[in-house]
């Protein structure tokens, strides 16, 4: 069979690469080694990951905020079997989803594992041992990304387990021991705290989400602390044991202080690595550089026919990332030029007061030397916050001290991970922190914080501060 | 009653100018005289005055070529009532003046004009802008590169203030031609943006933003489907933005856009059919103007010989090892052309001369320029007195001087005054060329691949590494007989190199 293009995965960077050639006209075929579509992040990370998040938050009010908003209703109880349940159902619809999808826009799915016979040729085996050989013009390399253990305590998915297993629990965990302070431990570990489990964080850094602005990491602390969370910041593992029941954490602190800690679960997420083991990279002449496929600023391969994207090369292990990758090389096929601005990206935490973030951190601005200006306004201060009882958070704007143009976008909140999308907006326009302030936010609304911090930050005048 | 202005006639070959700069905005009262407006052409840059008083209306925007005589902007009445040059200011009851002045301006404007940089460079292009326009800049802060067809120079801020962009990136300049202004402030600015605190009254779009010339996603693809610079796109959206609509009607420079791109890409194949087109670097115009030059200016031909480079290459095989182990620098064939050249110069000074005017200039050195290729194109930094330098010295000056030239780093001085050239076309596999003088010098050698080849030797055929050698020569000056023979005798020496050590 002769495709133009052959994408291999079929998560977000993958399905969206194949969509996009289709619609410009070019055979292409799908290849997906298991038996659903979509991904890490359909089958075991965004999806799933979000639908947990919103039915603990729902339990954690219904526990904890209703009787505020005068609604008395009998003590709550988790019944996790059906959160998994619904979850799956969640998982399950949109996974179909993009089965339609790949029928609608006529791309062949073909499914076992892909794997290079030549440049022009991939060999694809099903589970069942069966083979078959696609032939190709090009190739979109999607293979992802797959969950990092443990030097010295490989995942044995029953108690020292990774996202994968963690979303698959049948029971809520007595004490959850999360390993990694970063996006996923924070997300699956604020899950299990909302419903009920003793949680406790091990980072080896001395801040949380180490890659976003440091106000933000402050900021989710403070609020994951006051939902029960214990933190062990600056602790290094030294060893995890499975002991049977139970798992068993040692780490020490800088001055070798020893810490151990006892829970029934232990998640270990401290990071992701790109993923391509059986895909006969060696056939083609393409060496891995630190696990990932290099790639050039047209995510082509040292080969001239062969592009990667989404987390199996550099840059950050985002969907969203992946698609509009998968989007660019689609286009280039065809002759286009589109652009990613890299740096504006958003990156999110789904954690409740959620994370978002745009453009540079006060410390890189910092580390750059560059002159800038600083404008936060707390949620604290807005009519929608008190009215819905979500105080906790702030927006930050970071603005070019000269020039006023905004350079970045800090915010921790309920419904940040919505609210960044504007700021998004704002930068690729290069938008300056007044020109925000002088546009029309609709009240009372979240978005305010970020006009007032607009404010803040263009002359230090916001109104309601 | 409004005067119409137009572009004055300003030369006699010109037909068209650029509107380089407005220096005063849509709807500012002008005075009488006042410089309104930098206008180009493609020989020199003009500043436009207004005739009369007025209030100023533009009708062609910055950046818009304008043939000679056609309007570019209308002077109205109402500008004589108010002397003050900013009279919406203080009309408008609402403004206060703002109290705190967070930068003190000391009244006056430095106009930063190209400086002399090199005895035969005319012209510069300004490559980069490290500072944007509206940017406070400090006294002999780099804030632009400039590069000219020989080097690439840093232009410092002669004056603590504002920078107002007059060139931008990628114009050409001649020598004393407006760069920029500085508008002399004392102090740096304030923590608070200076302008914010008071409202705009100016129409927005007018103004000159920070992010003029930025484009949208959509508009930055279109642009580069199209192959044209944002910079050569006027933005209409807020503060001089490039917006979807200004990159779809945007047109290249030339209109020689092909009607191919047009139609839907070849789906199968998947190639671009696209054509760009690119301003060419100061540098690429200089060597071409250069080029032909010497073409038509001297009565250039080209001898050629073969050298056997067995003796060479033995010598080179027995001592490099040592040779870089004692002085640091790798044996290569250059050192041994090179000296190999210098002693048929010594012998053949014609060769080593040049004409000025109605004289031969005779050298009794040899300053040997070297043909070195970079990312930029070709440079030709020159050995000075290579006669005198012995062979770890010339090469460690050869792999000085390419290094330096691949960073894009050699000054001026480094690349003028070479009294010869040697070009090695080899490297790039050349069998045989006929290489070009590089004026004002009389000759060039050519070198070029070595190759196996079957030669009649005693009366046998034997495989034996060749290569081709090329001299091309100004017969003004050089004789047949002086042309020849110094060829010949770079040959003899390089295929038996104890003549070197001994001189004959
Ligand atoms: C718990 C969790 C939560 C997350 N939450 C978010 C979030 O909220 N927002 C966000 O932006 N990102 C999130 N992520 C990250 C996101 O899932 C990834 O960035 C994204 O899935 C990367 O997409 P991809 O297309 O590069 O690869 P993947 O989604 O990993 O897809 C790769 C696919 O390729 C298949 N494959 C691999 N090798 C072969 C082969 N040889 N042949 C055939 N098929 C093969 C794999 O089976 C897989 O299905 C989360 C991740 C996790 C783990």
């Amino acid at each position: 069979m002769q495709y133009n293009v052959i994408v291999i995965g079929s998560g977000p960077g993958g399905y969206v690469a194949a969509i996009r050639c289709a619609q410009l006209g070019f055979k292409t075929a799908i290849i997906e080694k298991y038996s659903t579509l979509g991904g890490t992040c359909l089958n075991v990370g965004c999806i799933p990951s979000k639908a947990l998040l919103d039915s603990s938050e729902h339990f954690h009010n219904a526990a904890h905020t209703f009787k505020e908003h005068g609604i008395d209703i009998p003590m709550p109880k988790v019944n996790l079997t059906q959160m998994i349940k619904r979850k799956s159902e969640v998982v399950k619809q949109t996974c179909d989803g993009i089965v339609f999808l790949m029928k609608k826009n006529k791309i062949d799915v073909h499914t076992g594992v892909g794997s290079f016979v030549d440049k022009n040729t991939i060999n694809v085996k099903s589970a069942d041992g069966k083979e078959t050989t696609l032939t190709t013009e090009k190739v979109i390399i999607a293979t992802g990304s797959k969950p990092t253990p443990l030097p010295f305590a490989p995942f044995d998915k029953k108690r020292i387990i990774s996202s994968t297993e963690a979303l698959e629990l049948k029971e809520v965990p007595k004490h959850f021991i999360v390993v990694g302070g970063g996006v996923i431990g924070m997300e699956l570990g604020s899950v299990f705290a909302r419903i009920g489990s003793k949680v406790s964080v091990v980072e080896f850094l001395d801040s949380l989400i180490p890659t976003m602005d440091g106000t933000m990491g402050k900021e989710l602390l403070k609020s994951a602390k006051k939902l029960g969370m214990d933190f062990y910041l600056g602790h290094k593992v030294t060893a995890l044991e499975n002991k049977g029941k139970e798992v068993l954490l040692k780490a020490e602190d800088k001055s070798g202080k020893v810490l151990e800690l006892k829970g029934d679960y232990c998640l270990v997420s401290i990071g992701r690595k790109p993923y391509t083991d059986g895909l006969g990279l060696e056939k083609v002449g393409i060496e891995l550089n630190r696990g990932q496929v290099p790639v050039d600023n047209h995510l082509k391969t040292k080969v001239d026919t062969i592009y990667a994207i989404g987390d199996v090369v550099r840059g950050a292990m985002l969907a969203h990332k992946a698609e509009e990758e998968g989007t660019l090389v689609a286009e280039q096929f065809a002759g286009q030029k589109p652009h990613i601005n890299y740096l504006l990206i958003p990156g999110v935490v789904y954690t409740w007061p959620e994370v978002a973030s745009v453009g540079y951190t006060e410390e890189q601005l910092k580390a750059d030397g560059k002159s800038y200006k600083v404008g936060s306004f707390p949620y604290k201060a807005l009519g929608r916050a008190r009215a819905s009882m979500d105080l906790d958070g702030l927006v930050k704007i970071l603005a070019d001290k000269n020039t006023d143009e905004i350079l970045g976008i800090h915010i921790i909140g309920a419904r940040a991970a919505d609210m960044i999308a504007s700021g998004v907006t704002a930068m690729e326009f290069r938008a300056s922190a007044e020109d925000v302030s002088r546009m029309s936010h609709a009240h009372p609304t979240y978005m305010e914080a970020v006009k007032e911090a607009c404010l803040a930050a263009t002359a230090n005048r916001p109104i309601h501060m | 009653m409004a005067q119409q202005i137009k572009v004055p006639v300003v030369g006699e070959s010109i037909t068209e100018v650029t509107i380089a700069n407005w220096l005063k905005k849509d709807g500012d009262v002008v005075k009488m005289d006042e410089v309104i407006a930098e206008l180009e052409s493609d020989k020199a840059t003009f500043e436009l005055t207004a005739p009369q008083a007025g209030i100023l209306k533009i009708k062609k925007q910055q950046g818009a070529v304008v043939p000679v005589g056609e309007v570019i902007c209308e002077l109205a009445d109402g500008g004589q009532a108010t002397p003050n040059s900013k009279p919406e200011v203080k009309s408008n009851s609402i403004v206060s003046t703002p109290t705190a002045q967070p930068m003190k301006s000391t009244d006056g404007i430095k106009e930063m004009k190209v400086p002399t940089v090199g005895e035969s460079i005319t012209e510069v292009t300004i490559s980069t802008w490290l500072k944007k326009d509206g940017d406070f800049v400090k006294l002999d802060e780099v804030i632009a590169e400039v590069e000219s067809d020989k080097a690439t120079f840093e232009l410092p801020a002669e004056a603590n203030g504002i920078l107002r962009i007059i060139a931008t990136e990628k114009t050409t300049l001649p020598i004393g031609g407006l760069i920029c202004k500085i508008e002399i402030t004392e102090g740096a600015p304030a923590s608070t943006a200076p302008v914010a605190s008071a409202p705009t009254i100016a129409p927005v779009s007018s103004d000159k933003s920070y992010a003029a010339g930025h484009p949208s996603p959509t508009a930055a693809k279109i642009l580069d489907e199209k192959g044209i610079p944002a910079n050569q796109v006027q933005g209409s959206g807020v503060g001089g933005r490039i917006t979807q609509a200004d990159a779809t009607n945007a047109t290249p420079a030339k209109e020689t856009k092909p009607a191919a791109s047009t139609t839907p890409p070849a789906i199968a194949s998947g190639g671009s059919r696209n054509k760009r087109n690119e301003k060419m670097t100061s540098l690429r115009k200089t060597i071409a103007r250069r080029l032909v030059a010497v073409k038509n200016e001297t009565a250039m031909l080209t001898t050629f010989n073969e050298v056997d480079m067995r003796p060479v290459m033995d010598l080179r095989s027995k001592y490099k090892d040592k040779f870089k182990e004692k002085y640091g620098v790798g044996l290569g064939f250059m050192s041994f052309f090179t000296k190999a050249v210098c002693a048929a110069l010594n012998e053949f000074p014609a060769v080593n001369a040049s004409i000025n005017g109605d004289e031969i200039i005779y050298h009794d050195y040899c300053d040997i320029s070297i043909a070195v290729s970079t990312p930029r194109g070709l440079v030709v930094p020159v050995i000075r007195n290579a006669e005198a330098l012995t062979m770890n010295q010339i090469e460690a000056e050869i792999a000085r001087l390419a290094t330096r030239g691949r960073d894009g780093k050699l000054s001026i001085d480094e690349m003028s005054g070479g009294t010869f050239t040697i070009t090695n076309g080899g490297v790039f596999g050349s069998m045989l060329s006929t290489p070009i003088i590089n004026a004002p010098q009389s000759a060039i050698l050519g070198m070029h691949n070595i190759v196996e080849r079957p030669i009649a030797l005693k009366g046998e055929v034997v495989i034996r590494p060749i290569m081709y050698l090329a001299l091309s020569y100004d017969h003004r000056i050089v004789d047949g007989r002086e042309s020849v023979s110094f060829l010949v005798k770079v040959k003899e020496m390089l295929e038996d190199p104890g003549r070197l050590i001994l001189g004959v």
